[in-house]
């Protein structure tokens, strides 16, 4: 086995990767890593909104294809290497070819493949970007190596042959110091059908090759430095969460929190417990570990959900589930006024969920977040 | 340790997961059979790269990211222009591999190739069938008088070693070989009755998902499996000629031709056959009974019945892929290199 201790993974969301700026600037943050002695792999999401785009694709819209062709083809020639032009063609091509066959019906196969030339685009430029900045770089084929069961839209990784994969390429890997850049969200069937692994799919591919590489290292890169206490649109003041275990932020994807994908801790829980960093290229804020020390326990996040036929406000994070931390909620309630109509605690479960009366409950959100976050000691 | 110098002509799809194969699997194949495989050239329809020391691992998967008819655009040791003759003089590779596509009316550029290649004193290593089809003896003559091997396992169920199967069974009277052959058709077949798709939609199903060619026609009207019929009859010492070979086309089915059938249980294969006590081959739709072993093999899969006089065998396999097709022919390269007095 080679030394494989400065491997890393590093997902870079597509909400980033806008034009070409947007490409070369991620790749000048790789860099960093690369000047540092680590060897990440790249793990790259769509363009912004080209997903969707690709969707509409799949239903047969001939406007989206062109948006998707402009879109890439002009972060193509700004890059500027003939070589990735054509090649970015080549693939846009084929995208046509597969969308102007598809005016069948709906077909889930199909529609896989479609929005996979999202993924496979981005990849091309991230490999160009990369090598423009200096770095040497090259293209892994998630779809070669991602193995998936067959449920086309929302698959599942089979990680006992993607860890085949993974291990057969780790080497070469090593070998050839290059970058290894791979697309997020994308995989295959064992018979070779293209598959995609749902909404955050690329945090999950992200994870799974950390666990299944055992590698200490996952830095999920997105446009804000971190998961915050509260959303911001919301709550001004909410602050970066510095540290969470893995049942706190599982926890909060389940009550709809944006930017964690519970299925992305499942290849964390089961073979390695690498730690997630989530955050920006300038400060990746948060730290989520399978185990969180003792003075770590607490409440994190607070959040609504008004989708509910009950609106409620749920509290996340470990330890606040015990008695003197539900008696300091119910005392915020109690001398606010607040109008309750449940309240939900499990001893095993990391949240606390007040069930509030329609039209109250950001106001009760306001009040705990400051109650609770702001007015510590 | 030995060394072998490599020369790929065609960098398409098998041509590309031959090179990339190659550069992930090469050193373990080093460590294992003491062999050093280099390749010292690739060549596409535009282009080469000659660089006789040998490419590194870095350099052939790089240049597996170049666009289609893109090798001259590989900064380093790349050219414009394909001249076999300069990979030759300046590279001196030990064996040939020949992965351009297969043309049946002249069976070139395949065909020069792989003579030039031989007269240099070059094994080679085919997955082009159109060259053996039409000059299986000049060829293997070629080679046999120089004592220099030619492989082309990948020509048939290229995803298998089928072919090497069928020649080590030396001591049998091969009587029949018939199955299916060919993955495209058969893969349109597939979706026609699961699917209940017609057979004009099936196809574009089959070329949205890369199984197909913009040009179907080879596998459409049964030349593809008539080749390969041709190369199992050469391989069996029984030569057929493919002019000779009964071929009808898949495209005449119908949807309810398709539903006729399973209502009398039965399912729709495009079935090739060569009767070699008869000395007649063809290339035939056929009803077979839904408990059939051909009627389970689905999908790109292919199978094939051997009959001989002392036995019948089963071969189930990946027909083609690119991946699949690239490690057979690599299975070849090694062989070569492992008996090769190169
Ligand atoms: N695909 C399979 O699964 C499979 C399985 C078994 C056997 N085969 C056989 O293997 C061969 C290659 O298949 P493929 O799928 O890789 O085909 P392909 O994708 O069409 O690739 C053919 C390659 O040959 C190059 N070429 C064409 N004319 C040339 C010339 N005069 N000199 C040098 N290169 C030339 C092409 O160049 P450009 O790139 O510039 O066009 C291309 O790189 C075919 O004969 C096929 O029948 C394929």
């Amino acid at each position: 086995m080679s030394d494989r201790s400065n491997l890393c993974v590093i997902k870079v969301g597509g909400s980033l990767l806008k034009d070409s700026g947007s490409y070369i600037e991620a790749a000048k943050n790789v860099k960093r890593f690369v000047e540092n002695n680590q060897l990440p792999i790249i793990v790259v999401s769509a363009a912004k909104g080209i997903t969707d785009t690709l969707l509409e694709v799949a239903k047969g819209s001939v406007e989206s294809f062109n948006k998707v062709f402009d879109v890439y083809t002009e972060i193509a020639r700004e890059l500027g290497s003939q070589r990735v032009f054509k090649r970015v063609l080549d693939e846009l091509e084929i995208l046509k070819r597969i969308a102007y066959s598809v005016s069948g019906g709906y077909d889930p196969s199909l529609q896989d493949l479609i929005v996979s030339f999202g993924e496979r685009i981005s990849k091309i430029l991230m490999v160009e970007a990369l090598e423009v900045v200096g770095v040497r770089a090259l293209e892994l084929n998630a779809r070669e190596l991602i193995v998936t069961n067959d449920v086309h839209g929302d698959a599942t990784i089979d990680y006992i042959a993607t860890a085949n994969h993974l291990e057969k390429i780790v080497n070469s890997i090593v070998s050839t110091a290059a970058v290894p850049v791979i697309e997020g969200f994308i995989g295959a069937t064992e018979d070779g059908r293209t598959t995609t692994l749902g909404r955050g799919g690329s945090d999950y591919t992200a994870t799974s090759i950390a666990a299944l590489l055992k590698l200490n290292d996952v830095y999920l890169v997105t446009e804000v430095d971190g998961i915050l206490t509260a959303d911001p649109s919301i709550i001004s003041t909410a602050r970066i969460v510095k540290v969470m275990s893995y049942a706190e932020a599982m926890e909060a994807a389940m009550h709809g929190a944006k930017r964690i994908n519970p299925k992305a801790f499942e290849p964390l829980e089961k073979f390695y417990s690498s730690t997630v960093y989530i955050g920006s290229w300038r400060l990746f804020g948060t730290k989520i570990l399978q185990v969180i020390p003792g003075e770590c326990k607490g409440p994190k996040v607070i959040m609504h959900k008004t989708s509910h036929e009950m609106p409620y406000i749920a509290i996340i994070g470990e330890g606040v589930a015990n008695v003197s931390f539900i008696k300091k909620v119910v005392d915020i309630i109690y001398e606010s006024g607040v109008e309750v109509m449940g309240l939900q605690t499990y001893y095993y479960r990391p949240s606390i969920i007040i069930h509030v009366k329609r039209g109250s409950e950001i106001s009760t959100l306001k009040l705990l977040h400051r109650k609770i976050f702001e007015e510590v000691e | 340790m030995k060394s072998i110098n490599v020369a790929v002509v065609g960098f398409g799809n098998v041509g590309r997961a031959f090179v990339k194969t190659l550069a992930l699997k090469r050193k373990t194949l080093s460590e294992k059979y003491g062999i050093n495989i280099n390749v010292v050239a690739i060549a596409d329809s535009k282009g080469m790269v000659i660089k006789p020391s040998g490419l590194d691992d870095y350099e052939m998967l790089k240049l597996c990211e170049v666009p289609k008819s893109g090798i001259h655009m590989f900064g380093s040791y790349a050219k414009q222009g394909v001249d076999i003759a300069e990979i030759y003089d300046k590279a001196a590779p030990n064996i040939h591999v020949e992965l351009t596509p297969a043309n049946y009316a002249t069976g070139e550029p395949g065909y020069t190739n792989i003579v030039f290649a031989l007269k240099r004193g070059a094994h080679v290593v085919t997955a082009n069938k159109a060259p053996l089809v039409l000059y299986y003896r000049e060829i293997v003559e070629e080679a046999r008088i120089r004592r220099l091997m030619i492989k082309f396992r990948a020509t048939v169920m290229g995803g298998t070693p089928f072919l090497e199967m069928l020649s080590s069974m030396k001591s049998h009277d091969i009587e029949k070989v018939e199955g299916i052959l060919n993955a495209t058709t058969n893969y349109i077949l597939t979706e026609m009755h699961e699917n209940l798709l017609d057979f004009e939609q099936a196809l574009r199903k089959a070329q949205a998902l890369g199984i197909a060619e913009a040009d179907p026609s080879l596998d459409i009207e049964g030349f593809d499996a008539a080749a390969k019929l041709v190369i199992i009859s050469y391989v069996i010492g029984k030569p057929i000629n493919i002019s000779s070979i009964y071929r009808e086309s898949v495209a005449q089915i119908s949807l309810k031709d398709v539903l006729d059938a399973v209502k009398q249980g039965h399912v729709i294969k495009y079935v090739a056959a060569l009767d070699a006590q008869k000395m007649v081959a063809s290339v035939k739709i056929e009803k077979v009974p839904r408990d059939n072993v051909f009627a389970q093999i689905n999908g790109t899969l292919n199978g094939v019945r051997i009959k001989s006089d002392a036995t019948e065998l089963f071969f189930i396999g990946r027909g083609g892929g690119r991946i699949e097709t690239a490690h057979t022919v690599l299975d070849d390269v090694i062989e070569v290199a492992l008996r090769g007095s190169a």
